[in-house]
């Protein structure tokens, strides 16, 4: 017998802005006719039940179905008393959630049609972080909300642990408005109403931290004042008593004095000392007053004319490159050439350096390092987010609390005019209706313009000509085509163990120990367990991760010496990791052993370095064209059709029947989790995966590819070989085929990677079929043969 | 017009509210629970816990009648008591006078009490 859905039917009390709740007592109070009367025919029934469903708009009297949401709440009547002015006063509980079927305007009051929607009962680990972060922002409310909120209402947040039950309590204590409410209601899982809420309560929490803000700025604004106030007398009487000119005039003439002795450029002075004038003729109690001063102070510290002087050692430069990082040959060298041109030509126009690359692979680290070779000063400041160009220019001096922007307020730190200043991920910036940074980045980075940068609030040209400009970003797609125009990218590719074992040895650990006080005679971490978490306990293209698990291992050997004094010299084997990190997180993934038709190794290039992704074609019988699902771009799906039409027109050599591409459609699917940046190198890898599986011949599974190709068949070369090569490695695989074109990008490749793999270069996508599906390549040999034979 | 309160966390069901007396061969429970006849409860005992379920139905309602006010609680109720000594072997005999359900449990014979 299959079961019936119990759909039931009740009356129904429209609610105008709430949402009641399972497991929710709510006080309610009806007034409408038709309301009254659907209470009254809930009271004549037994069980005292209705339906209490949300307006969506709280100011229809009768609502129809399409006015009410489709989701609400069964409630049963617990009290109903009678108000003067006639109103029902009830008190309801909230029981089970339902989904309204049909709504039923028959009778003097709505009747509604609903079947039970039992709520979510999905269960996941991150719904337990989800649970306490939720609890821990509610508290936070709480105590912004009312700061002696009773210890019960605290209690409430812990003693509910059904997510569920929590996040509806949550929504009615903080009174979240109908639409929010209903949202939670109608969450389709426990994590998403968790979701929901921490949004809504995040926002609760910035509205209220506002308006604390707002209170007690105006209450400390007015002591401010008054403070200034009762000095101000008190130096006048001072003054008064010593026979002195006003303390105003000791000022302006101080800064007359300090004027005098900065290095000004000519016009620079003459606008400070007019501004000056103005100053010295204000009451140091004008609104003015304090906006000169502060502009003037400004003027004052910046570095108009002072540099330091260059190191121009090359040898030592070197030196302290190689100091810093390892390997990152390119780079340094580039550095060093600079160096070169500097020492001939001073005033050479600094290149604008841009270093590319996954995070941890020593990008903000190595612009610090060139600071030091150089001998310059190092100034950093971060893109990521901005999106407003007053933080890079400033606002004009008729703001309320006008400021330079970021760029001259890194000059005034830096205290020199010839700083290396790193402006950090350039790949993140942001742009809106505040105007585009990006634009006022180009005019930074010109050397046309830079020379006279003109800051909003300074509005004087300040020469950031001498500036070394160094960029840093994880992918290029998202730079705005001029400004990376402008700049020389270098590229900081990924990291083979070798060298992760290298820089862990000679960088990562000594650095570690140092900052944890200890020495090498006393804790040894053998090269053994360094490989160990490199391959175990981390995953990714640069060494933070290692760094910070290197970091972690001296700390816990800091603390076992701390504890006991007379502990021996300590050595960590690989097999404490188990002990100190708990088991591997990270198991070796693993090439599949092996492929069913339809299936070929990829390998992609992400942010985070490379990896290899497995990319998988079915047939679809009875089905047309070509469905593609997964991680796509639209150049992917471009690459899949140049694929496919190439196999088509080929049929023949490859001995497919052309019917095949006719009467069946194909489904491709690039599994999520590899996020390829560079679309078009999945090309050869689709046309392998198409071809296994029109011809039904399995694809080699120890050997992964990579390459764009055309409609003719050709195979162009891609980028990222470095991070595809090591991804491609780090998973067993042995051999990859690359287009003919990257042949030369293998000498960026450590010498053990190169020598360990196998290395096949395609000019044709035949070249790709015949090695990666070998019984394909007999085939086609066997075509090409037939005609002579 | 239905304008709501600030709504507040409760069981999802009632709870009527009980007495529990010591006798010489167990316990008696009595709850205050007008309207419920005997066969409309459930009692159920796993170890010391002992919860007590039903429903309230309103069966004065009739043609022509209608609520003026209303105070009692109707659907279901349900109501977990905890012992001091494990139930699960005691003899339950269940009994609905004069608006109190009275359920008695007898561990006379069992040798944990
Ligand atoms: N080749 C290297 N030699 C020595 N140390 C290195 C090398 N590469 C990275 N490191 C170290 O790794 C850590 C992380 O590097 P850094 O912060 O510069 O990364 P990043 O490229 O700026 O990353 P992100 O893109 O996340 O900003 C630093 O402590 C750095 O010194
Ligand atoms: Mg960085």
């Amino acid at each position: 017998m299959s079961e019936q859905p119990v759909v039931y039917e009740l009356p129904v009390l429209p609610l105008k802005n709430a949402v009641l709740f399972p497991y929710l007592v709510m006080p309610l109070s009806a007034g409408r006719p038709a309301s009254i009367a659907a209470v009254e025919a809930a009271l004549a029934s037994e069980s005292k039940e209705v339906l209490v469903f949300t307006q969506r708009d709280g100011d229809v009297d009768v609502p129809t179905q399409d006015e009410l949401y489709a989701i609400g709440t069964k409630a049963v009547i617990r009290k109903m008393s009678r108000s003067e002015e006639g109103h029902l006063e009830l008190l309801v509980m909230g029981m089970e959630r339902v989904a309204m079927v049909k709504l039923d305007h028959s009778e003097p009051f709505l009747k509604a049609r609903v079947a039970p929607l039992p709520l979510p009962e999905d269960t996941s680990s991150e719904l337990e972080a989800l649970q306490g972060a939720l609890i821990d922002l509610a508290g936070e409310a709480l105590t912004l909300a009312q700061p002696n909120a009773p210890q019960e209402l605290r209690g409430l947040l812990v003693a509910n642990d059904d997510p569920l039950r929590l996040s509806f309590v949550l929504a009615s204590m903080f009174s979240l408005d109908a639409v929010k409410s209903q949202s939670v209601l109608e969450a389709p899982s426990r994590a998403e109403a968790l979701r929901l809420l921490h949004k809504y309560l995040t926002h609760e929490v910035q509205v209220l931290e506002l308006r604390n803000k707002i209170t007690s700025e105006a209450r400390s604004e007015m002591n401010k004042e008054q403070r200034e106030y009762m000095l101000r007398q008190q130096m006048r009487a001072i003054q008064q008593e010593l026979g002195d000119k006003g303390g105003e005039q000791a000022e302006a003439d101080q800064l007359r004095e300090r004027l005098d002795k900065a290095d000004l450029p000519e016009e620079i002075l003459k606008e400070a000392t007019r501004e000056l004038n103005r100053l010295a003729k204000l009451p140091p109690g004008a609104p003015d007053y304090n906006v000169i001063r502060t502009y003037l102070d400004y003027v004052l510290e910046l570095p108009w004319r002072k540099g330091t002087e260059d190191s121009l050692d090359i040898a030592r430069a070197r030196r302290v490159l190689d100091e810093d990082h390892f390997g990152l040959k390119d780079v340094k060298e580039r550095i060093l050439e600079h160096l070169g041109v500097l020492k001939l030509n001073p005033d050479a126009k600094a290149p604008i350096l841009c270093f590319v690359g996954a995070p941890g692979v020593g990008k903000t680290s190595l612009g610090q390092s060139i600071a030091r070779a150089l001998n310059r000063k190092f100034e950093r400041l971060s893109l990521g987010g901005l999106h407003d160009e007053a933080e890079l220019r400033g606002h004009r001096r008729t703001y309320i609390g006008a400021l330079p922007g970021r760029v001259l307020q890194a000059m005034r730190r830096a205290g020199a005019n010839n700083p290396v200043l790193m402006l950090d991920e350039v790949d993140k910036l942001g742009h809106d209706f505040r105007g585009d940074p990006a634009a006022a980045l180009l005019e930074i980075l010109d050397p046309e313009q830079n020379k006279t940068f003109r800051d909003n609030y300074l509005d004087l040209p300040f020469d950031l000509s001498k500036v070394l400009f160094v960029t840093t970003a994880n992918a290029l797609d998202t730079i705005p085509a001029p400004l990376l125009d402008r700049m020389e990218l270098l590229r900081l590719s990924g990291y083979s163990e070798e060298e992760k074992l290298q820089i862990a040895k000679r960088y990562l650990l000594p650095r570690q120990l140092k900052e944890t006080g200890l020495t090498v005679e006393r804790c040894s971490i053998p090269d053994a367990t360094v490989r160990k978490i490199i391959s175990g306990y981390t995953r990714e293209a640069g060494v933070r991760q290692l760094e910070r698990a290197i970091g972690r291992a001296a700390r816990k050997i800091a603390l076992r010496y701390a504890e006991n004094q007379d502990l021996a010299a300590c050595t960590i084997q690989p097999d404490d990791l188990i002990e100190m990190f708990g088991p591997e997180p990270f198991t070796q993934e693993q090439a599949r052993r092996e492929l069913p038709p339809g299936v070929s190794t990829g390998l992609a290039w992400t942010e985070a370095g490379g990896d290899v992704l497995y990319i998988e074609a079915t047939l679809l019988p009875d089905g047309k064209g070509l469905t593609l699902t997964g991680q796509l771009g639209e150049v992917m799906q471009e690459s899949a059709k140049a694929a496919q039409s190439y196999l088509w027109s080929h049929a023949g050599d490859f001995d497919i029947a052309p019917s095949l591409f006719k009467d069946a459609g194909v489904h491709v699917h690039v599994p999520a989790g590899a996020i390829p940046k560079d679309g078009p190198s999945a090309g050869v890898t689709m046309a392998t995966a198409l071809a296994s599986l029109y011809s039904k011949l399995p694809a080699r599974s120890d050997l992964a590819m990579t390459g764009e190709i055309t409609l003719t068949g050709l195979v162009l070369p891609i980028g990222g070989v470095k991070e595809k090569v090591l991804a491609a490695r780090r998973a067993g695989l042995q051999s990859v085929i690359l287009p003919k074109g990257n042949q030369k990008d293998l000498r960026d490749l450590p010498e053990e990677v190169r020598n360990e793999m196998k290395f096949l270069f395609a000019e044709r996508i035949e070249d790709v079929l015949r090695a990666a599906i070998p019984q394909l390549g007999d085939r086609m040999s066997r075509v090409k043969m037939r005609p002579a034979a | 017009m239905s304008s709501p309160g600030r709504s507040w966390p409760s069981p999802a069901p009632w709870q009527p509210s009980a007495d529990v007396y010591r006798t010489r061969d167990g316990w008696v429970l009595k709850f205050d629970l007008a309207g419920v006849r005997a066969d409309e409860v459930t009692v159920s005992i796993r170890g010391r816990r002992v919860c007590v379920s039903g429903v309230r139905r309103d069966t004065v309602v009739e043609e022509g009648c209608s609520y003026y006010a209303m105070e009692i609680s109707y659907n279901r109720f349900e109501r977990y008591l905890d012992m001091p000594a494990d139930l699960e072997n005691a003899r339950v005999t269940i009994e609905a006078q004069d608006g109190l359900l009275t359920v008695r449990m007898s561990t006379e014979g069992n040798e944990y009490v």
